[in-house]
């Protein structure tokens, strides 16, 4: 049982886990009841006797993995009880349907960030500021160095960046859900006007977003028997696991780029083996992990997913604000 | 032309593999920009500034000053980027706020000729302040160029011979002639663009150019079958092999890479501008120990190499010496076609003529390569065995009768290396890497067995693809038993094979013994901790070799 204010929520099995309500949020092995923030798979794990989630994240997940998963959704805002916890998911900005979990017991409020981004994107919900008294951030991106550009700077660094080899075939690696479709919606507003094709994986996703209301335009499944020449000056979204292996023997004539938030670092640029890397990011920078961090009011803060130490001393040092590690 | 092209210049090479397009972008860059511009480009990308005007370090403490910012945050940060310069251009994104709006575009020329020299006739004060008012009216994308050249960091993927290849497929003249025009003190200017870029060829660039140098191929065992005499035996140096052309007064040292490096060596070329006759030699160049009349390590030569101009000091430290294997033209009369036995004839012939004749003494600058007679072919290994006592490589082996072709044709001549010394050692501490390894664990140190006790014999870096590179980093990752600043010790578990070229006793190393040029060659995934070599082995490695 509850034995601390602060273990309402806290490690069990290197997951989130919430001891009074029996629930696990995003776990990595099969429990009884799991609560999903949003659809990539590094936070879903099969054989859950039950999941609950938004309608959206449901939507997706049943596309990728079947329909064989019991599944309960709720509306953005909409509070249910567990246990006597009221818990509520709110939009976390991050992709088409992910979002933030509050739990209130006691009167006392505890957020789940899951990953969160606040920059615009058109393809998901806006990030809503929640105000907590406990809140428990992801910090993938914990340190100053990250800040992003404007979402449409990239877009036209990627539009110029394929125009000026006509002669090539543009390979864009990204993540299929989520990346993908804010990246062709970007793209689709700058002066690249030729074409662009989507791997089956991504084409799959779009046309989920597509029957959720989200307008993914103009773009063309890609086949593998494509005449290569046609592909010449054109542009082909991609999921990372094909830049290795045999797959790009496929082409010829190729430029290749990556759209990650790492690609900001120039080392991890030249590490990456592809030509180019554009740093745009579903996760919130560093500003980004602030801004919320304020905004939320918490008195308490737990970082998790990614390294915290710099983030968590800087906030003790400069903001005064409470950090500390989760009970486990 | 503002500064901005060159920042995306950079942008485009940074980002560019193949050699063809890194050429294209320059010339497009060429084509585009202002002559003056495009001087400060060459000046640039042909690393003839790297002039440190402040340190990293100073950049770091500066910005933490300006924008009152923990010093420790930007030292956590730099072990992720792992480069003064960016960790700074990265943070300045996060203080736009203090960005003045009116921005200001300078050009490169601009920023190398005023903006940065003016830096360093200001007090400290002036000039912290200064550069803030840089860095708050440049624009974000220049940032990155301005803090790099101002810590003399700025390198790029280009090479000064794809510079050349550039401006060579820019004008349609021969590489080296573009090559000479961009030896000696190359000032940027419009003219010495002008200069570079002029389709008339003078003599005197002519005279310059080497010949395409003979390449020697592997040694393959069907050279058995032929008599001993067929071929003549030289010793293989580990300098750098260079052709010496002297012609109409003017003395040329070119790089096999279409280097001229003259500038890098002027006390050979100046001895060499007594001697009398024309002439074109191919040799090697090395440091050279005269108390054991032998070569001194490929690592004293890089001491040399890319340094241009060195001091009186360096040249007396590591005082170079030619040694020539071939002679390619003399007064103007090309033999490279005449057979070798008679080539070396001639060689000698005109060398100890030179060595009389010439008022400088030569000698000790200047020598031709001993020839070594083996009796048969068993006799010939027993000279290879031997080529680590005067630190050559081997054995090279060369056809008598044949003529000074170019590349590497097969039947002319051969190169017979000494196999390198190998133990397999366990690795038991990794540090993180910096540049472009930023962020990895690259650095390794590796022990071999004493008794029951793992003792640390060398430290390498080389030797692992970039995929080994990751998987390894993972693993450290995972099997660290301690951290001691950036250095982990880690679970003796992994072992490699490790190649290097010298063993000797030392007393200032635990293990009691130093390796030269210790280096990763294999990682031995099927040997077991207790599989790895031990000190005795290498103890007796040392035995026989001596």
């Amino acid at each position: 049982m509850r034995t601390k204010q602060e273990d309402l929520i806290r490690y069990k099995d290197g997951n989130l886990y919430c001891e009074l309500a029996d629930i696990w949020i995003d776990p990595s092995k099969p429990v009884k009841r799991a609560l999903i923030t949003h659809a990539h798979f590094d936070h879903f794990t099969f054989g859950c006797e039950e999941y609950l989630s938004t309608n959206e994240t449901a939507i997706l997940l049943k596309e990728r993995v079947g329909d064989n998963i019991k599944i309960k959704t709720f509306d953005y805002g909409e509070e249910f009880k567990i246990n006597g916890i009221n818990i509520s998911f709110h939009p976390s900005g991050h992709i088409l349907g992910s979002s933030q979990i509050r739990f209130i017991f006691a009167e006392e409020k505890w957020l789940i960030s899951g990953d969160f981004k606040l920059q615009k994107d058109e393809t998901c919900k806006q990030y809503e500021i929640v105000k907590t008294d406990y809140l428990i951030s992801e910090c993938t991106f914990g340190l100053p160095i990250f800040k992003w550009d404007e979402t449409n700077k990239i877009a036209n660094d990627i539009s110029k960046w394929i125009t000026k080899s006509p002669e090539k075939t543009s390979l864009l690696f990204c993540y299929s859900l989520g990346k993908a479709q804010r990246l062709l919606n970007e793209i689709r507003k700058t002066n690249f006007k030729g074409n662009i094709y989507s791997h089956g994986s991504i084409y799959k996703m779009n046309n989920c977003y597509e029957e959720l209301g989200i307008n993914i335009k103009n773009t063309i499944k890609f086949e593998n028997k494509k005449k290569l020449d046609e592909l010449k000056g054109s542009l082909i979204l991609l999921p990372p696991s094909l830049s290795k292996g045999s797959y790009l023997k496929n082409f010829k004539n190729i430029q290749t780029a990556f759209a990650s938030g790492w690609m900001s670092i120039r080392a991890l640029r030249k590490r990456s083996g592809y030509d180019k890397g554009f740093a745009i990011s579903d996760h919130a920078d560093w500003d980004g992990i602030l801004e919320v961090v304020k905004k939320s009011e918490a008195k308490n803060v737990f970082f998790h997913h990614g390294d915290s130490e710099a983030l968590s001393k800087y906030l003790v040092e400069k903001e005064s604000i409470n950090v500390l590690s989760l009970g486990k | 032309m503002s500064l901005k092209n060159f920042s995306e210049l950079f942008g485009d090479l940074d980002s560019i593999n193949s050699t063809n397009n890194k050429i294209e972008v320059l010339k497009r860059y060429f084509l585009s920009n202002e002559p003056i511009d495009n001087s400060w480009a060459i000046y640039l990308l042909t690393g003839k500034s790297n002039k440190r005007f402040i340190s990293g370090r100073y950049l770091k403490n500066l910005f933490s000053q300006i924008y009152e910012y923990p010093q420790w945050i930007i030292d956590t940060c730099y072990l992720k980027v792992g480069d003064s310069a960016e960790v700074i251009t990265l943070l300045l994104k996060t203080k736009t706020s203090s960005r003045n709006k009116k921005l200001s575009n300078i050009s490169l020329n601009e920023l190398l000729s005023k903006t940065i020299p003016e830096l360093s006739k200001l007090n400290e004060d002036e000039k912290n302040l200064q550069i803030k008012n840089i860095w708050e009216t440049l624009p974000e994308d220049n940032h990155l160029i301005f803090n790099k050249i101002l810590t003399g960091t700025f390198r790029v993927g280009v090479s000064i011979g794809l510079v050349t290849k550039s401006i060579s497929k820019l004008i349609n003249i021969d590489e080296e002639i573009i090559s000479h025009r961009l030896m000696g003190n190359f000032k940027p200017s419009i003219d010495s663009y002008e200069f570079l870029i002029n389709k008339n060829i003078n003599l005197e660039e002519l005279n310059s150019k080497p010949f395409p140098f003979l390449l020697a191929n592997n040694f393959e065992d069907k050279l058995f079958k032929h008599s001993i005499n067929d071929f003549q035996f030289e010793w293989k140096y580990d300098g750098i092999r260079m052709q010496l052309i002297k012609r109409s007064g003017n003395v040329s040292l070119w790089t096999r890479g279409q280097e001229l490096v003259n500038e890098s060596f002027p006390e050979l070329v100046n001895k060499i501008s007594y001697i009398k006759d024309d002439f074109v030699l191919d040799g090697e160049l090395l440091v050279w120990n005269f108390k054991e009349q032998i070569a001194f390590d490929f690592s004293f030569l890089q001491k040399r190499i890319n340094r241009k101009s060195p001091t009186r000091s360096i040249q007396i430290n590591y005082p170079i010496i030619f040694i020539a294997y071939d002679l390619l033209e003399i007064n103007g009369r090309d033999i490279r076609e005449i057979k070798l036995e008679n080539r070396r004839i001639e060689l000698e012939k005109n060398h100890s003529k030179w060595q009389n004749k010439t008022k400088n003494n030569i000698t000790d600058i200047f020598r031709i390569c001993d020839l070594i007679y083996p009796k048969d072919w068993s006799d010939a290994l027993t000279f290879k065995e031997k080529s680590r006592e005067n630190n050559t490589e081997g054995l090279m082996i060369k056809n008598k009768m044949s003529p000074y072709t170019s590349g590497r044709k097969k039947g002319i001549w051969w190169k017979y290396k000494v196999d390198p010394m190998q133990l397999d050692a366990v690795l038991i501490y990794a540090k993180g890497g910096s540049g472009r390894r930023a962020g990895l664990y690259t650095d390794y140190s590796f022990a071999l067995w004493k008794d029951q006790e793992l003792i640390k014999f060398a430290s390498a870096y080389s030797g692992l693809t970039n995929i080994e590179i990751k998987e390894l980093d993972k693993w450290i990752r995972k099997n660290t038993i301690e951290k001691f600043g950036p250095v982990r010790s880690l679970k003796p578990e992994m072992v490699f094979e490790i190649s290097f070229e010298k063993i000797q006793i030392s007393k200032r190393h635990k293990s009691g013994i130093a390796v030269r040029f210790p280096r990763i060659t294999k990682w031995r995934k099927d040997k077991k901790v207790n599989d790895a070599d031990s000190l005795k082995d290498a103890f007796e490695l040392m035995k026989k070799i001596s």
